[in-house]
């Protein structure tokens, strides 16, 4: 048997719980949620990293999808409502492949059923603009975790992409992580600054996520984790859910993009700039500079590093597919993480070291999220603080 | 506990099927009894029910009635009243607003209608959030009550909860402007709870009447069972509503406009085609729409009742709500005054079991059906 054959029968028994999938926000761009004209239930190469044929064939079982909206854009909360019925018009649509999770045991249930477990996780403070109330109605609607920030800061947390403000979380930053708590949802580290992961690890009674990060010691990039993070991953009970992003998990793409961004500005131009000028001069770049290609071995190689640092209990899965333009050779979309297994499969990972990367540790940590909300709740009210309460005017 | 109401219902579920097929003749041929000093002596002592005037007779016979055919109350301003107070308890009584359970259970209201409309101008560009703010707050005190309240989502749980001695709340209304111009959104806050929205005051259902989009709006509202409430509306809008709606649509604020000149309240060929279209106008206990008296709020009551129909008129207390009620209605207990006034005016038992809480049932129900028939048809709209 090779040890592809291997990989996919290990992902029979165990598949894959991918932390991070912007499905959703690709189909609000591509065609405003015409869910017709990209019908996930056929073949959609053309258009995504996601359908349900590939989502089978990549031995995927369950899938937090994420509700991201922009930053930049006044309408968050709306904004992130509309993604949340994406997500739900979905899952009503495909019954025989896509089953609505809200706990572990419905993931069990949804596992033992042979359907894709489906939930949901929001990307950014800015969906619950400053409310708790807000934060409770995501939670009612099914959202089971939520990032901090997304690429630049909320007003009670820094980002990793962004300059430091907080310094980590304000005072209300932490009352969401704590509200958080109460209620269930994991809070996700992913996006924000080692500040913010420092801080958030001190102020959470439940293991957090990284929904879609890599290694910092491995490739350089601030989306990635600190080595002094991933430790105290054992200490806290959470996972790295380790990214494919190949701007952030290989140093030569990291640097082709910084050269690519600074060519851009030295035509006067935004460096995410797309309009057909700004195109023709990127490609132009690329003529020159050709783009480097990350593999299935540069994603093995942060797993091995991750899980030296932070124990094969604490590892997972977050391939950011249709969030981000380039993905690596063997792990183009999702029918690919069959690829990787085998890798790490040939470098000497055991059947047990890979169930629990794949299902075993991320189903813990939602059910673990679960108890301590339970405990919270018999002794703490619904908090209704106010960022102007905790942080004066902002 | 079931015992927590003193009256156990003993009615069938279904709003017409609550009156008895023979109502007793005696309460339609009351009105011979003399008038005058009922109001005085109410005012004078307004919660001592007195067996022997003839006040006290009707007072009693109101109780009895509203026993069996609660309140069911179009608009509640009590969880934004509740936001406003640093604590509370509904269960022990709160003399600072209208509303809590001693004075619900003494007005036998059976059910709620609880406003999430926004009071705040910080409403521009935030209104969903706060909407949404709304929505948790309302859940939060209905689960801190639960010996008191249960948010009901249907017209059969409005029924399991009266046999569990509960007072039903219903979600809405919210303001349209909730919705952010989204169905998405709208679909959304449905699946959180909210059952009646008012349509005014977005670019779409604004004073220009419906747009192509509010259709499609209203269309889905149906598929969805959420009730569209045109009170304060453009009659252009209430008109195209009440004959694009597959389920009769509310006005959840409104009374007789040939009574009182109030632009909230309907005139007359609106209340004709209100009443065609199976609608309900529920009269609001407000001095400004009604006139400052029961007897004022009773004329508006005949005046619907005469030009909608028995079926199309209902009651909405907008106790906490910011409004000023007409004396000897000023909370949630003193609804028995009101029908004590319309027993003497001659409102028949069953007409009365109507008003009260038959015509609301009958419209949460023909929402129910009409959203599983919708379903059935209709995939979901972009």
């Amino acid at each position: 048997m090779t040890s592809l054959d291997e990989a996919r029968s290990l992902l029979r028994e165990f598949p894959v719980v991918d932390g991070h999938n912007d499905l959703p926000w690709a189909l609000r761009e591509q065609v405003r949620y015409d869910l017709d004209a990209r019908d996930i239930a056929v073949p959609q190469n053309d258009h995504l990293h996601t359908d349900i044929p590939r989502l089978r064939e990549g031995g995927v079982g369950a899938q937090y999808w994420s509700v991201y909206v922009r930053s930049d854009l006044p309408g968050a909360v709306p904004a992130t409502l509309e993604q949340i019925d994406c997500v739900r018009q979905l899952i009503d649509r495909h019954p025989a492949d896509l089953r609505a999770a809200l706990t572990a045991a419905d993931m069990e249930a949804a596992r033992a059923e042979g359907r894709i477990a489906s939930l949901m996780g929001a990307e950014g403070g800015h969906s619950i603009d400053n409310s708790l109330g807000t934060l409770r109605g995501l939670y009612e609607l099914g959202v089971r975790y939520m990032t901090l920030t997304h690429n630049d800061n909320n007003d009670w947390a820094d980002s990793a992409t962004d300059e430091p403000k907080a310094g980590g979380l304000t005072a209300f930053g932490r009352e969401v992580v704590r509200e958080m708590n109460r209620l269930g949802m994991l809070v996700d580290l992913s996006h924000v600054a080692a500040t913010t992961m420092r801080a958030a690890l001190d102020t959470t009674s439940a293991p957090v996520i990284f929904s879609h990060s890599s290694a910092r010691a491995v490739c350089d990039h601030p989306r990635n984790i600190p080595d002094d993070v991933l430790e105290r991953l054992p200490g806290n009970g959470g996972m790295a859910m380790v990214t494919f992003v190949p701007k952030f998990v290989l140093q030569a793409a990291v640097d082709w993009t910084l050269a690519a961004d600074e060519n851009m500005r030295a035509h006067g131009l935004h460096h995410l700039d797309t309009s057909p000028e700004a195109m023709k001069i990127h490609r132009a770049f690329e003529e020159r500079t050709p783009r480097p290609i990350a593999t299935v071995s540069t994603v093995a190689d942060h797993l091995d590093h991750m899980r030296e640092v932070a124990g094969v209990d604490h590892l997972g899965i977050g391939g950011d597919y249709d969030g981000t333009a380039f993905t690596p050779d063997g792990l183009d979309d999702v029918s690919g993480y069959p690829n990787l297994l085998a890798e790490l499969l040939e470098r000497g990972w055991s059947k047990a070291d890979l169930a629990k990367l794949t299902w075993q540790n991320a189903v813990r940590v939602l059910g673990a999220a679960e108890d301590v909300a339970r405990g919270l709740q018999a002794t703490r009210a619904p908090s209704n603080a106010t960022i102007e309460s905790l942080d004066g005017d902002v | 506990m079931a015992d927590l109401q003193p009256d156990m219902p003993r009615t069938a579920e279904a709003g017409e099927d609550d009156a008895p097929p023979d109502a007793p003749p005696s309460l339609t041929t009351l009105p011979a009894l003399p008038a005058p000093p009922a109001r005085s002596l109410r005012q004078e002592e307004p919660r001592a029910p007195e067996p022997h005037t003839p006040g006290g007779v009707l007072l009693d016979q109101a109780h009895a009635l509203l026993a069996a055919h609660p309140v069911a109350d179009g608009y509640s301003g009590l969880p934004w009243a509740l936001r406003q107070q640093p604590r509370y308890d509904l269960e022990q009584g709160e003399a600072t607003i209208d509303t809590d359970l001693p004075r619900m259970r003494e007005g036998h209201v059976g059910a709620l209608f609880w406003s999430l409309h926004l009071h705040d101008g910080s409403g521009a560009g935030r209104a969903t959030a706060l909407t949404l703010e709304q929505l948790d707050h309302a859940r939060s005190v209905i689960e801190s009550h639960p010996d008191g309240l249960r948010l009901v989502r249907s017209a059969g749980q409005v029924i399991d909860a009266r046999n569990c001695g509960r007072v039903s709340v219903v979600l809405g209304p919210a303001h349209a402007t909730a919705l952010d111009d989204s169905l998405g959104v709208l679909r959304i806050l449905c699946a959180l709870g909210l059952r009646v929205l008012t349509l005014t005051g977005t670019a779409w259902a604004g004073e220009g009447g419906l747009t192509r989009f509010g259709e499609e709006v209203v269309r889905e509202m149906n598929r969805l069972g959420v009730l569209a409430d045109v009170s304060g509306a453009p009659e252009t809008t209430a008109e195209r509503v009440f004959a694009l709606s597959r389920t009769p649509v509310l006005c959840s604020r409104s009374a007789a406009r040939a009574l009182r000149p109030h632009p909230a309240n309907l005139p007359d060929e609106l209340l004709a085609a209100l009443g065609a279209a199976r609608g309900l106008c529920m009269v609001p206990l407000i001095a400004e729409q009604t006139g400052p008296t029961v007897q004022d709020v009773a004329d508006h009551l005949d005046h619907v009742r005469e030009v909608a129909g028995p079926e199309s008129v209902a009651l909405s207390g907008t106790y906490d709500s910011g409004v000023v009620h007409p004396r000897d209605l000023a909370d949630a207990s003193r609804y028995p005054h009101l029908i004590a006034e319309l027993l003497r005016r001659g409102w028949s038992e069953p007409e009365l079991a109507l008003l009260t809480w038959g015509n609301v049932q009958r419209v949460l129900r023909s929402a129910d059906f009409a959203a599983r028939a919708a379903q059935h048809r209709r995939p979901d709209p972009l």
